[in-house]
């Protein structure tokens, strides 16, 4: 079951095309990674998917039907402009963003301590938020978008300003989500996590969806239909189509009807010594790269 | 659908943002305390040195050369004759040389020379020492009463007595005024009248517009916040525009009426303080000040939406103040048309202004201070509905401009844009 769907959803700020017919489901229980350069129109896709703007054309549902606020108690956004009242205290904070999203007084206090706890901050619950760390501000944040449970949650950026530990905690955290079948987005620039952690992803250039699908597939037909290997043995001499890098690992073009799999079986049947054998797949990164620059990898 | 639940906790954080300030506590409570301790120094000083004044000798000298002076009132003191009315001291010398000695001598202020062509040229010479301040002389008493003097010395002898006074004394005036019921007519002295016709309905005007503007500050201030903070993406996806900008207007109207009660709070308790002397002369208009609570919220919910909603394109707390002083100044339109307003509470500026939102709470308010029977109370009805009405427009309108505005960063819509916005 689709959690979130976007159908033919474009968007306009003057004569600027901000989305362009995006359409794009994210399913239930799964990490969804969306990307896209800076001024894409992730952030304005975000926007739209929980009714804080209004598309000019499309539809959006959630959770099966429309956009409508008992819908959008469900979920929650960790923007990428985080948003704080400075001279509120932490805990003042955190009960007063639950109870916005509809928790009673007593279940937003008692969420907040849980949640300050649960990302380490519990001794700052009486402090200002101006008192604290970016790096502790942006887990209040964290804290203030997961207290409500919420059944999807958007986070824009969630690692950014945090050290490894807290880049970890915050990993820990969008997993345990994934466990227990709540949906997660997440619009990030670090690849590596979005390699970590999604299951499926969709990259916006230019208003327009130009990526979209399973992680691994997507790796898959991005990557060249290549392998590196490790071998003693002269490959180009055995007449394969191969070169040798830097490394004195050869890195060898398999023909389009040859699986990976399939062609170290054959290398060792033809006697070739093999110490390592890897096949090639593209990192998000290049792909990000290469087709926001225009060229496929 | 607006939820109560988030109107509520919107609401509740506002309040306690604004009220747990120090810059409120210190204009709700501070301020008045302030007025009251500057107000009470003024007074006091100002009693002192008068009671000073009072007890001080203030001699002059006279001298009359043109033998026209009435001597009757002058009594013998010590060695010369001497007329002493209001604390003041008038002495009578016989010769100009014996006077200017006491002058020199500090003994008089001044010396008031009628010379002997006074009947002629009506001038009296008026000569002061080098130590007394022109401004001293001028500041007392003595010239209006040397100026009585002479014309009650010129009339002796030559007129009946009832057409002498009456020549020294031509009218005194007693004011009355006839109440709606016709037949009930009370005195009223000239000068609280004045203080009645003014006083009350422009200090009660200005109450009502501080605390309205005040409170309007808040909500500028509380969008300005918002917006620096940027916290208003998890607002709005968490409450609606509309529950967002109920909740601001409550919790901060809350606020402002808590300072317009406790500066109202001092002046009834200056007024109860002062009510001993003032009772018998000031009529308190009990209508405007029962009215001023609803005029209030009406005003400031139909001023806040306003301000809420403009405050909201602004993109930084400079440039939200910028963009609402024009309501403010709206808002202070009765009070730059006091003159007429009090002149004539009742006539065509009063009415329009009585039916225009902007306006309605502050004219309302003058117009019952000043002549409470002078408005009709369908007018004061009709006002009420047109603000209500109107409070209901620009909250539709504001919240609508409210979410264009809250999530406005770097370019500003076209006004195209924000008509569309608005509709």
């Amino acid at each position: 079951m689709e959690i979130l769907a976007f159908r033919g959803v474009s968007k306009r700020f003057g004569g600027q095309v901000a989305l362009d017919d995006v359409s794009l489901e994210v399913g239930s229980g799964e990490v969804f990674g969306l990307m896209g350069p800076n001024g894409a129109g992730k952030t304005t896709l975000i926007r739209i998917g929980l009714d804080i703007l209004r598309a000019d054309q499309g539809q959006v549902s959630i959770f099966g039907g429309p956009l409508d606020r008992q819908a959008l108690d469900r979920t929650a956004y960790l923007p990428e402009e985080r948003g704080v009242y400075r001279r509120a205290k932490v805990r003042e904070l955190l009960t007063y963003l639950g109870r916005l999203k509809g928790l009673k007084p007593a279940a937003s206090r008692s969420a907040a301590d849980q949640w300050l706890d649960r990302v380490g901050l519990g001794r700052v619950a009486n402090q200002r938020v101006d008192s604290l760390s970016k790096g502790m501000t942006q887990k209040v944040q964290i804290a203030a978008c997961l207290m409500s449970d919420p059944e999807l949650c958007v986070l824009d950026e969630p690692f950014s300003g945090l050290d490894p530990v807290n880049v970890a905690l915050v990993r820990t955290l969008i997993e345990e989500r994934r466990k227990i079948g709540r949906t997660t987005v997440l619009s990030t620039h670090l690849m590596h996590q979005v390699e970590a952690l999604c299951d499926r992803v969709a990259l916006i250039h230019q208003g327009r969806l130009v990526v979209y699908g399973r992680l691994d597939e997507i790796r898959q037909r991005y990557s060249p239909h290549e392998v590196v290997v490790w071998s003693p043995t002269d490959l180009i001499a055995l007449g394969l189509d191969a070169i040798r890098d830097a490394n004195g690992a050869w890195r060898v073009t398999l023909p389009q009807s040859e699986t990976a799999a399939g062609y170290l079986n054959a290398l060792i049947e033809h006697g070739v010594a093999v110490d390592r054998y890897e096949p090639m797949v593209a990192k998000m990164d290049d792909i990000f790269v290469n087709l926001v620059r225009g060229s496929a990898p | 659908m607006i939820r109560p639940d988030r109107v509520t906790a919107v609401a509740k954080f506002e309040f306690l943002a604004v009220v747990k300030r120090w810059s409120y506590l210190l204009a709700t409570f501070g301020l008045p305390l302030f007025l009251a301790g500057v107000s009470g120094v003024v007074l006091g000083a100002q009693t002192y040195f008068l009671a000073q004044r009072a007890v001080e000798s203030s001699s002059f000298g006279l001298v009359d050369e043109a033998g026209v002076v009435d001597s009757s009132v002058f009594e013998a003191s010590d060695s010369l004759p001497t007329w002493r009315v209001n604390a003041i001291d008038v002495v009578l010398y016989g010769s100009t040389t014996d006077a200017q000695r006491d002058l020199q001598g500090g003994k008089v202020r001044a010396l008031y020379v009628v010379p002997p062509d006074y009947l002629e040229t009506g001038r009296v010479q008026a000569i002061q020492s080098e130590d007394t301040p022109l401004l001293s002389m001028r500041g007392t008493t003595v010239e209006p009463m040397l100026r009585s003097l002479l014309q009650r010395s010129l009339l002796v002898d030559r007129l009946e007595d009832d057409v002498q006074a009456r020549v020294l004394s031509p009218a005194s005036f007693v004011r009355t005024r006839l109440t709606p019921a016709g037949d009930e007519v009370k005195s009223v002295d000239e000068t609280i009248d004045l203080l009645v016709r003014t006083t009350i309905p422009l200090f009660l005007g200005v109450l009502l517009l501080t605390a309205l503007l005040s409170a309007s500050g808040y909500l500028v201030q509380t969008v300005a916040t918002d917006k620096e903070s940027k916290i208003v993406e998890v607002l709005l996806s968490s409450a609606t525009p509309e529950e967002i900008l109920a909740g601001k207007l409550i919790g901060l109207g809350a606020a402002g009426l808590i300072q317009f009660a406790v500066w109202s709070s001092m002046v009834v308790l200056v007024a109860a303080s002062a009510s001993a002397a003032l009772a018998a002369f000031v009529s308190i208009p009990w209508t405007a000040v029962a009215l001023a609570p609803l005029l209030f919220v009406l005003g400031y919910l139909f001023m806040g939406s306003l301000m809420l909603a403009t405050a909201a394109l602004g993109a930084n707390a400079a440039e939200s103040q910028k963009f609402t002083v024009g309501w403010a100044i709206l808002a202070m339109l009765p009070l730059m048309v006091m003159v007429v307003l009090l002149d004539d509470p009742n006539g065509v500026l009063g009415q329009l202004m009585t039916w225009t939102p902007f306006t309605a709470p502050l004219t309302v308010i003058l117009r019952l201070a000043v002549d409470p029977d002078g408005i009709a109370w369908w007018e004061v009805g009709g006002s009420v509905a047109v603000l209500v009405f109107s409070i209901g427009v620009a909250i539709r309108v504001g919240a609508r401009l409210f979410r264009v505005g809250f999530l406005l960063t770097g370019s500003r819509p076209s006004l195209a844009e924000l008509w569309r916005q608005a509709r």
